[in-house]
């Protein structure tokens, strides 16, 4: 452009004692209209692309604002199908000798409070539904259902199998739900019995209560001070082992997992020099010590979704896999509900998505890759970048591991 | 320069007009934003540590405004959501950046909430990172014989550590760690909350 504007002012023949100096009027050179032309359309081009773009980013939040109420308007049949038909038979019939039916169940048929209290702090123990005696972990829904959500699908279950056409209110449930806040899961039926109805009748009791690892002070004194550069874990992933971001939920991860991951980390298989500064610093005792610690330990959720995926792809991809992918359905490895099968397969539940999905980025990345087996690397790889959010979203709205997956010995 | 009054003008124009749509106009526009829900205030300590962050230049290298996932995968990356406007209601002047050498901080106290890390990381990121470019802040630090009681001492490898003494964190380390934790914008942007459109695609997130 310079080279455009150069003057090219000869001065006529031989100086001239009068001549004056002027500029003489030239028109602009052609080229410059044309580049100030297609800055213009150019800047009208992005100023169009770009209204379109915030058009768009208004119109996904004000339907997420009008699918918000729905959602929270999912009726009682709706949340029993997609919370506990898995576990419990769409029709409720249960599954042999591994999880109770509902229909007939006294517990369903007994006072509202029993079947609130079910659902807001789970069971771990023994219990007898008509004459046959059950002893699985059936997961808490406080930290994963509102208090309106559990009122519905509470009233869904004994309206439809326990005979009794009383609606159970939001108020009701929220009442409950500080009637024994904090506690853990119900250890059996004879502590519902005894605590919530009697009217549930003689139940098996669960035992003496066990006490394991947990009480190790020495295992306590890791978790919650540390010790030089083993940074007190809790510190990191929370006081319950809850995790946070892309820190990974520890609460309810099989033993045999924890203890092997912590290991990788001390040789180098797996790679994260945060992790890796921390185990090195442990003994092999110790950590075995925090593997039992944490693999015990109950936490409520603390994750939710937050990479906008699509939850319900995810849901069809953990249940059922999509074979157009060639991808198995996630649980079919990580047990029934993601609570993972010990010692190899970890709990899935309840994990935060940021973690979930940058796990399965570094197994295509090679970022992560130090299983002997390699079962991810191939699922990781024919997941899509959309799949890999929805999964990870959907992952994050399960209630967390019920109970203790360690290894029976 | 026969012209220098209309030259003037024009080039005056311009420059009220610039004013006008970067300047003016999206101060009016979130001028009236509320803090977004579940923001608080900074702490007396957060505060001193904020201003450590801002002497220290941290914000050359590291900015604090992650992107949406339509933009980049910053959201899997662990370092949150898209950050609005009213996220940075109490920060003044806020600490954006334009910079990446390291990565986003509007979220670290989520992603790294232990106290003890950071002062390791601090004091010598490579005690942590081998390949890391981070300046390291020994001055925010010193060297005792023995530490006092309530003395925040580092944890460092041998190879770090001086001989047979102890690293302690001065006040403003302490400051700026606390002010490092409280980054922690989590908690869900309203959906009516003034923010970055412009990469937004039909559609789920690529
Ligand atoms: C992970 C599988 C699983 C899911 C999901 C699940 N349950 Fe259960 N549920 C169980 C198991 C196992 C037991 C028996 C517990 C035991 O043996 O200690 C049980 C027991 C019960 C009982 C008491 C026993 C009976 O049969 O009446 C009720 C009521 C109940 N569940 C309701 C629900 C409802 C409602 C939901 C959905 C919100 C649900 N459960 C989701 C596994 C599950
Ligand atoms: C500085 C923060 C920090 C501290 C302190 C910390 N962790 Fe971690 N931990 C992490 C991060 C981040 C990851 C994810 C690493 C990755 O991506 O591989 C992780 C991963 C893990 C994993 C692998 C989990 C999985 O699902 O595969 C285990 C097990 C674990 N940590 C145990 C511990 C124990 C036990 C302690 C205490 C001795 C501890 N961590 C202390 C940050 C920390
Ligand atoms: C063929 C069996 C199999 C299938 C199917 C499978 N996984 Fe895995 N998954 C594993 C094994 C084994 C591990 C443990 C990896 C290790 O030890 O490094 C694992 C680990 C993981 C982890 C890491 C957990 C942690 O705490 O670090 C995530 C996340 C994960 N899987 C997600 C998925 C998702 C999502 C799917 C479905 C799309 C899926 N998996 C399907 C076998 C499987």
């Amino acid at each position: 452009m310079i080279r455009r504007k150069r003057t090219q002012a000869a001065p006529p023949d031989g100086p001239e004692e009068t001549f004056e100096p002027y500029e003489e009027f030239r028109r602009i050179p052609l080229p410059v209209y044309w580049i100030a032309i297609a800055l213009a359309i150019w800047g009208a081009v992005t100023l169009w692309d770009n209204a379109q773009a915030v058009g768009v980013g208004r119109q996904e939040r004000a339907e997420q604002i009008e699918e918000t109420p729905a959602a929270a308007l999912n009726s009682g049949a709706q949340i029993f199908e997609a919370r506990c038909s898995t576990c419990h038979q769409p029709n409720a019939v249960g599954v042999r000798s591994a999880i109770p039916p509902l229909a007939g169940s006294r517990f369903v048929a007994a006072d509202p409070a029993v079947v609130v209290q079910i659902l807001l702090h789970g069971i771990d123990g023994p219990i007898d539904v008509g004459g046959r005696t059950f002893d699985a972990h059936m997961p808490s829904f406080a930290s994963v259902l509102s208090d309106a959500e559990l009122a519905r699908v509470a009233t869904h279950v004994r309206q439809t199998w326990g005979g009794d056409r009383q609606e159970i209110t939001a108020a009701f449930v929220r009442v409950q739900r500080a009637r024994f806040a904090g506690r853990g899961a119900w250890r059996g039926g004879e502590e519902l019995a005894r605590v919530v109805d009697p009217a549930l009748g003689p139940q098996p009791s669960a035992g003496p209560a066990v006490i394991s690892a947990f009480a190790d002070p020495a295992v306590l004194r890791l978790v919650n001070q540390g010790r030089g550069e083993a940074w007190a874990c809790s510190s990191c992933h929370g006081a319950a082992g809850q995790g946070g971001a892309n820190i990974p939920r520890l609460a309810g991860l099989p033993e045999g997992y924890i203890v092997k991951q912590l290991q990788d980390y001390v040789t180098g298989r797996r790679r994260n020099e945060s992790m890796q500064t921390v185990a090195g610093a442990l003994t092999d005792a110790e950590r075995r010590g925090l593997a039992r610690y944490y693999s015990g330990l109950r936490a409520p959720s603390t994750a939710k979704p937050e990479l906008g995926g699509d939850v319900s792809r995810g849901e069809q991809l953990a249940l059922y896999g999509d074979w157009s992918r060639n991808l198995p359905a996630c649980f079919s490895c990580h047990g029934p509900s993601g609570f993972g099968v010990a010692p190899g397969f970890p709990s899935l539940a309840a994990q935060h998505p940021a973690y979930t999905a940058s796990q399965l980025a570094a197994w295509v990345g090679g970022g992560r890759n130090n299983s002997d087996v390699q079962l991810m690397n191939e699922v990781a790889r024919n997941l899509s970048d959309a799949d890999r959010r929805a999964v990870a979203d959907y992952l994050a709205t399960l209630p967390p591991v019920p109970a203790v997956t360690q290894e029976r010995r | 320069m026969n012209r220098v009054i209309p030259l003037g003008i024009l080039a005056l124009a311009i420059l009220a007009f610039a004013t006008l749509m970067l300047v003016i106009l999206p101060g009016i526009q979130i001028r009236t934003e509320a803090p977004t829900p579940g923001l608080r205030p900074y702490s007396e300590a957060e505060l001193r540590g904020r201003a450590v962050y801002v002497s220290e230049g941290c914000v050359y290298c590291h900015s604090q405004q992650p992107r949406s996932l339509d933009q980049a995968p910053d959201g899997e990356r662990g370092w949150g959501r898209a950050s609005v406007a009213s996220d940075y209601f109490y920060d003044q002047p806020h600490q954006l950046g334009t910079m990446r050498t390291g990565p986003d901080l509007q979220n670290v106290g989520a992603r790294l909430p232990s106290e003890a890390w950071h002062m390791t990381h601090l004091y010598q990121p490579r005690a942590l990172y081998d390949w890391s470019v981070m300046p390291a802040y020994p001055y925010l630090f010193e060297v005792k014989d023995k530490a006092a009681p309530g003395d925040v001492v580092v944890a460092l490898p041998e190879r770090y550590a001086p001989e047979g003494k102890v690293v302690v964190a001065k006040p403003r380390a302490r400051d700026l760690v606390a002010y490092l934790r409280s980054l922690d914008r989590t908690f869900p942007a309203p959906p009516t909350a003034v923010r970055d459109d412009g990469y937004s695609e039909q559609g789920e997130p690529r």
